[in-house]
């Protein structure tokens, strides 16, 4: 036999092909039953981590909202949540969801060790009683306020202070926002002015540091003004002052500013 | 008894056929199988659809919303929501779920059996 008496062999073979094709992708596919959580459509993805956060919020069980949220595999859940709180207090989802959410994201966030805040560079204290309150919160105290947590008179800066921490390779303006109750708000967005440019940022992305924080990475020697849209001044003359480590030498110290609504 | 031999084009045909086939089947269902993503809540693994069921009637334990709960459950199925519920209900029971989850989706089925709660969206 020679090449030619096989030829209609290879098209015999080609036809196989393709009807084993048309099988396998068309008549009898492989059948997706019996999937896991993991492989939903994202906004399926994202109603049932909505639902896995209301349903933590029924029972307060963090144990069972955690075996849940494994199923996943999420890099960072308690950012992904609050990501998600904030587009569902946007309006995208009931507000009790929203509320949920960013509920289970701030139990699931580790609350960080106390920061060394100093009024001038060499003396440390504590931090302000109302942060302290919230490294150790409540169901009430740190749940999302409202679809419009932002609802009152604008906020004004309590206080401002200068931290020192010499693990912070970078010098940090940092904002803590708070409702008249105390309440830490996420979703506030800060806007950072300075002489050569300008930028933002939001309350809450850093859930483990607390739902209303905020912050931003400062220049050494750069003056900044802090403005928040629903503020009743803008904060000016804000800038990194040196701090002193244990060793006598310079590092640039951060700056922590605390706003709050105030009380009617 | 009949020969088969490959001297017969017919034989060859055959073959170059099965092959073919053989190598279209493992190519569409091993190798490169229909994607196995973007899936919908009706196709979960019945455990995860009685804990998403479950998740239900433990949200609606707190909010009362029965409009919101069979909204939730609509996405699993064109069934009615009161079915699925005891559809969960029953492999709860089979294998040994807590009482108090137990309860609550018997709560759930309840309401929904009793206020007749409809969804207000299709499923998927």
């Amino acid at each position: 036999m020679n090449w030619r008496d096989w030829l209609p062999s290879l098209a015999a073979a080609v036809v196989g092909v393709g009807l084993g094709l048309f099988y396998a992708w068309s008549a009898n596919p492989v059948e997706y039953v019996d999937t896991a959580p993991s492989t939903l459509r994202q906004s399926y993805r994202q109603d049932y981590l909505a639902l896995i956060a209301s349903a933590y919020g029924a029972t307060g069980d963090l144990a069972r909202a955690e075996a849940r949220l494994s199923l996943f595999e999420l890099d960072r859940p308690a950012e992904e949540l609050t990501a998600l709180a904030q587009r569902r207090s946007a309006g995208d989802g009931p507000a009790s969801e929203a509320e949920a959410l960013a509920q289970l994201a701030a139990d699931l966030g580790q609350r960080p060790t106390p920061l060394a805040i100093t009024q001038s560079p060499a003396a440390t204290v504590t931090r302000s009683p109302a942060s302290a309150a919230s490294a150790t919160p409540t169901r009430a105290a740190t749940a999302l306020p409202s679809r419009t947590p932002t609802a009152g008179p604008p906020f004004s800066l309590r206080q401002r202070q200068a931290v020192c921490q010499p693990a912070l390779t970078t010098p940090l303006l940092q904002v803590e926002i708070a409702d008249a109750a105390g309440n830490p708000v996420p979703g506030i967005e800060v806007f950072v002015l300075w002489d050569q440019g300008e930028d933002h940022f939001f309350t809450g992305l850093k859930p483990e540091l607390g739902i209303g924080y905020g912050d931003f990475a400062m220049q050494p020697e750069v003056v900044y003004t802090v403005q928040l849209p629903q503020g009743a001044d803008p904060v000016r003359q804000v800038q990194s002052e040196p701090c002193e480590a244990v060793d006598g030498a310079s590092y640039p110290g951060s700056v922590m500013l605390i706003f709050e609504q105030p009380n009617n | 008894m009949m020969s088969i031999s490959l001297v017969d084009p017919r034989v060859r045909i055959a073959l170059g056929l099965i092959v073919g086939l053989v190598a279209g089947l493992l190519y569409g269902w091993l190798i490169q199988p229909v994607e196995f993503v973007d899936t919908t809540p009706d196709s979960l693994r019945a455990d995860y659809r009685t804990d998403y069921v479950l998740m239900v009637a433990e949200a609606f334990q707190a909010e009362q919303d029965l409009n919101l709960a069979s909204r939730r459950l609509a996405v699993l199925g064109p069934a009615q929501p009161h079915t699925m519920v005891e559809t969960a209900l029953v492999y709860a029971q089979e294998e040994g779920f807590i009482q108090s989850d137990l309860a609550r989706l018997e709560n759930l089925a309840d309401e929904l059996a009793r206020r007749g709660g409809t969804p207000e969206i299709g499923g998927p």
